[in-house]
C-alpha cells in the first residue's frame, strides 16, 4: 500500500513512517497542510494519515473537507490529541473515515489503516463470507464449520462477521468495541476477551485447527496472516 | 463634580429630588389656583357685572337712574369694600363714594390695581375703568387690602411649605442614595475580596425578597458554582499529582533497571511489555480525567438528545453479561421498555457500564448481580445495579464518588478509582443523582434521571 502521512511532529512522524515501512508499505511524509493537500490530490495514495492540528494555520479538518469537495475518496485516518467526544464526531463528519486519539499504539494505527483500505476497496457486501472451512451466511443468518452448523447469539454473529470481513488482518480490541457494540468505553476492559473466548469455544473445537488467533498485546486475527 | 454626576446613585438621588419637587410644585400651584386665584376671579366677575349694570341703567334711565343705582349699592351694608365713581366728560364727580377722580389711576380704560387712601390709610384696590356713552367715565372697584393680606399669608405658607418639601426631597434623595450605596458597596466589597483571592466570600443577604436580595442570591449562587469548579480543578490537580506520580515513578524505575542491569533480550522484552501495559493504564487514567473534566464543564449538554434507556441498558447488559458468566456470577437484568431521557447516550452507557463492571468485579463467585431500569414516577426514571459484594461502609459512601478515592474494600481491585466519579458526574450532568445504599449484603447503586419532557417521534439514533 502507498500511504501519505501528514504530521508536523518529527518524532511521531518517524515512529509512524518507520512502522508502516516495516509492515511493507510505501510511505510519503510531509509536515505541512499545504503540501499535504497538494500531495493528496495527486490521488496515488491508498490511504492518508492526517494530523488534526497542523502548523501554518491549516487545520486538518479543512484539508479533509477540501479533499472531499474535490471528489477524492481516499480513506483518511485523523490523528488528534483532542480526545473530546465532539471532536471525534466533527472529524468524522468533515469526511474523515476514522479517528484515533494520541497517544495510540502503533498496532492500533496499522490495524485501522488496513481495515480502512480494505473497506474502501470493498466490493459489494458478499452475502456469504468464507474463511477456510468456516462459512457465514448473511441472508440466512447461519454459520457452519466443515459443514457442521454452529449456533451463535446475535452479538456473536456480528462479532464473527466483523472478524471474517477483516480475515487475515489484526483487529484491535477498540476496533471490535466500536464496530460490534454500540458501546464506547474509556477504560481497559477484559470483556472483549471474554466475548472472544466464548466465540472461540464455539468455532474452534479441539479437533480442528484454530481459526481465531490472539495477537499478543494488540488484539485478534481470524485465519492466517497475509 | 462631573464625576460625581456620573455616579448612578447620585443621578438616582437627583432624579428622586427633582420628581419630589415637581410634584410639590404641582400641589402648591393647585392650592394657589383654588384659593387666592379663585378669590381674584370672583372679585373681577362682580366688578364687571356692576359696570355692566350701571352702564345699562345710564342707557335706559339716564343719569338719575345711574346715580340711584350707585347710591343704593353704596348704602347696602354688605358692600363696604365697594368703590364707585361716576364722572362727567371733564371727570367731575356725579355720584359715588370717592370725592375726586383718583390721580394714581391715569387715563387708560380697563383693569387697574392702585393704592387709594381709605379711612385715613392706603388700601390696595382693584378697579375697572370704563368710558360710557355721552362722555361719562365710570370707575367700579373693590378694596382688596384684606385679600392682599390673605394672599401674603398663603404665599408665605406655600413658600415655607415648598422649602420644607425641597429639603425633604434632598434628604430623601440622599437616603435613597445611601440605601443604594450600602447594598452596592456590600456587593462591591465581596467582589473585591474575591478578586484578592478570598473565594469563600459571599454577598450578605437580608431576609427580604427585594431586587437587591435577588441579585445577591444569584451572585452567591454563581460564586458557589465557581468555587465548586475551582475546588474541583484544585482537587483534581492534587489527585493527578499523587496518583500519576506513583505509577510514573514505578515505570521509570523499571525502565532504568533494564538500562542498569542489561538483562537478556528475552527478559528485557518482558519488562518492556509490562512497562507498556503500565503506560496504557496511565493513559486510561488520563483519559478518564479528561472525560471527567469534559463532563464537568457541561459542554456535552449542547449535544443532548432523546435516549432510550432500555437500549443503553441492554447494550451494557450484553457487553458485561459475558464477563459475569466467566466469573460464575449470576447476572440478570430487568429493563422496562420505552423510558426516554434527555441526554448523551455515550456518557449514559459509560455511567451504567461502570456500575455493572464494578458490581461484577466485586461479586464473589456464585454471587448475584442485577440491573434494573424502572420508571420511578411520572417525572423520573431509575437505573439500579445491585451486587452481593463487600459493599461500601456508610462512612465511606459520601467519599466514594471522589476522584481517586479507594475505600478499604476497593483496595487491590485495580482501576484508578475514577469509575464512580464519572458515573456521579454523568448523573449530575443529566440533572440526576447517584445514590449508594446497602444491599445487605452488597452495594446497591441507583442512578435517578429526569424523564425527557417531550417523547421523541422516533427511536434515537444518536448512538454514534
Amino acid at each position: 500500500m502507498k500511504i501519505l502521512v501528514v504530521e508536523d511532529n518529527e518524532h511521531v512522524a518517524q515512529f509512524i513512517c518507520k512502522g508502516l515501512r516495516e509492515n511493507g508499505h510505501a510511505v510519503d511524509r510531509t509536515a505541512t497542510g499545504r503540501d499535504g493537500l497538494f500531495m493528496a490530490t495527486t490521488g496515488v495514495y491508498d490511504a492518508i494519515v492526517l494530523d488534526r492540528m497542523l502548523p501554518e494555520g491549516v487545520d486538518g479538518l479543512a484539508i479533509v473537507a477540501t479533499l472531499r469537495k474535490t471528489g477524492s475518496n481516499t480513506p483518511i485516518l485523523i490523528l488528534s490529541a483532542l480526545a473530546q467526544l465532539d471532536e471525534r464526531i466533527r472529524g468524522l463528519r468533515a469526511g474523515g473515515d476514522d479517528y484515533l486519539t494520541k497517544p495510540f499504539a502503533f498496532d492500533e494505527l496499522a490495524a485501522r489503516l488496513e481495515a480502512l483500505v480494505r473497506r474502501s476497496q470493498n466490493i459489494p457486501a458478499e452475502a456469504v463470507l468464507e474463511v477456510g472451512d468456516l462459512r457465514l451466511d448473511m441472508a440466512q443468518h447461519k454459520v457452519s464449520r466443515s459443514g457442521r452448523p454452529i449456533d451463535l447469539q446475535p452479538r456473536e454473529f456480528k462479532l464473527l462477521e466483523y472478524l471474517m470481513r477483516n480475515a487475515g488482518r489484526v483487529v484491535t480490541r477498540t476496533m471490535l468495541l466500536e464496530n460490534v457494540w454500540e458501546y464506547h468505553c474509556d477504560r481497559q476492559t477484559n470483556a472483549i476477551d471474554v466475548h472472544i473466548s466464548k466465540l472461540r469455544r464455539k468455532i474452534d473445537d479441539s479437533s480442528l485447527p484454530p481459526l481465531i488467533h490472539t495477537v499478543r498485546g494488540v488484539g485478534y486475527r481470524l485465519g492466517g496472516g497475509d | 463634580m462631573i464625576r460625581f454626576l456620573h455616579s448612578t446613585s447620585v443621578r438616582i438621588a437627583l432624579i428622586y429630588a427633582l420628581i419630589f419637587s415637581l410634584s410639590a410644585s404641582v400641589l402648591v400651584g393647585f392650592v394657589w389656583w383654588r384659593t387666592v386665584g379663585y378669590l381674584e376671579q370672583e372679585t373681577d366677575a362682580v366688578i364687571l357685572a356692576d359696570v355692566q349694570a350701571i352702564a345699562d341703567r345710564l342707557h335706559d334711565f339716564g343719569v338719575p337712574g345711574a346715580i340711584e343705582t350707585i347710591d343704593n349699592r353704596i348704602a347696602a351694608p354688605s358692600d363696604e369694600y365697594a368703590i364707585y365713581f361716576l364722572g362727567d366728560s371733564a371727570l367731575a364727580r356725579i355720584a359715588g363714594n370717592l370725592t375726586a377722580w383718583p390721580a394714581a389711576l391715569g387715563h387708560e380704560t380697563g383693569w387697574h390695581q392702585v393704592e387709594l387712601e381709605r379711612n385715613g390709610q392706603l388700601h390696595a384696590t382693584r378697579m375697572l375703568y370704563a368710558r360710557l356713552s355721552n362722555g361719562f367715565h365710570l370707575l367700579v372697584g373693590r378694596d382688596i387690602q384684606d385679600r392682599m393680606a390673605i394672599r401674603l399669608l398663603v404665599l408665605k405658607g406655600l413658600g415655607w411649605g415648598s422649602a420644607a418639601a425641597s429639603l425633604l426631597a434632598i434628604l430623601g434623595g440622599l437616603l435613597v442614595r445611601r440605601a443604594f450605596m450600602t447594598r452596592l458597596e456590600a456587593i462591591n466589597r465581596t467582589a473585591s475580596a474575591i478578586v484578592r483571592g478570598d473565594l469563600a466570600r459571599r454577598v450578605p443577604v437580608r431576609d427580604s425578597t427585594d431586587e437587591f436580595d435577588q441579585l445577591a442570591r444569584t451572585i452567591n449562587g454563581m460564586l458557589q458554582q465557581i468555587e465548586i469548579l475551582v475546588d474541583g480543578v484544585r482537587n483534581a490537580s492534587n489527585a493527578v499529582a499523587h496518583d500519576l506520580r506513583t505509577p510514573l515513578t514505578e515505570l521509570r524505575g523499571r525502565l532504568e533497571r533494564i538500562l542498569i542491569a542489561r538483562p537478556s533480550a528475552e527478559a528485557a522484552l518482558c519488562e518492556i511489555e509490562d512497562a507498556v501495559a503500565s503506560l496504557d493504564r496511565l493513559i486510561d487514567v488520563f483519559n478518564a480525567l479528561l472525560r471527567l473534566a469534559e463532563i464537568d464543564s457541561g459542554t456535552r449538554i449542547s449535544g443532548f438528545g432523546a435516549v432510550d434507556l432500555a437500549r443503553v441498558a441492554n447494550e451494557v447488559a450484553d457487553f458485561h453479561g459475558a464477563v459475569a458468566e466467566e466469573k460464575a456470577v449470576a447476572f440478570t437484568s430487568s429493563v422496562k421498555a420505552g423510558i426516554v431521557v434527555h441526554g448523551d447516550p455515550f456518557l449514559l452507557t459509560q455511567a451504567i457500564g461502570n456500575l455493572v463492571d464494578n458490581a461484577i468485579k466485586f461479586s464473589p463467585p456464585g454471587g448475584k448481580v442485577t440491573l434494573a431500569v424502572e420508571q420511578v414516577d411520572d417525572r423520573r426514571a431509575s437505573v439500579t445495579v445491585s451486587d452481593q459484594g463487600p459493599g461500601i461502609p456508610d462512612e465511606e459512601k459520601s467519599r466514594a464518588t471522589e476522584r481517586f478515592y479507594r475505600g478499604k474494600t476497593g483496595e487491590g481491585a485495580g482501576g484508578a478509582g475514577l469509575g464512580l466519579s464519572i458515573t456521579a458526574a454523568v448523573a449530575r450532568l443529566h440533572s440526576g443523582s447517584l445514590i449508594l445504599t446497602d444491599g445487605n449484603p452488597g452495594l446497591t447503586a441507583t442512578i435517578v434521571l429526569p424523564l425527557a419532557t417531550h417523547p421523541p417521534a422516533a427511536r434515537s439514533d444518536r448512538f454514534a
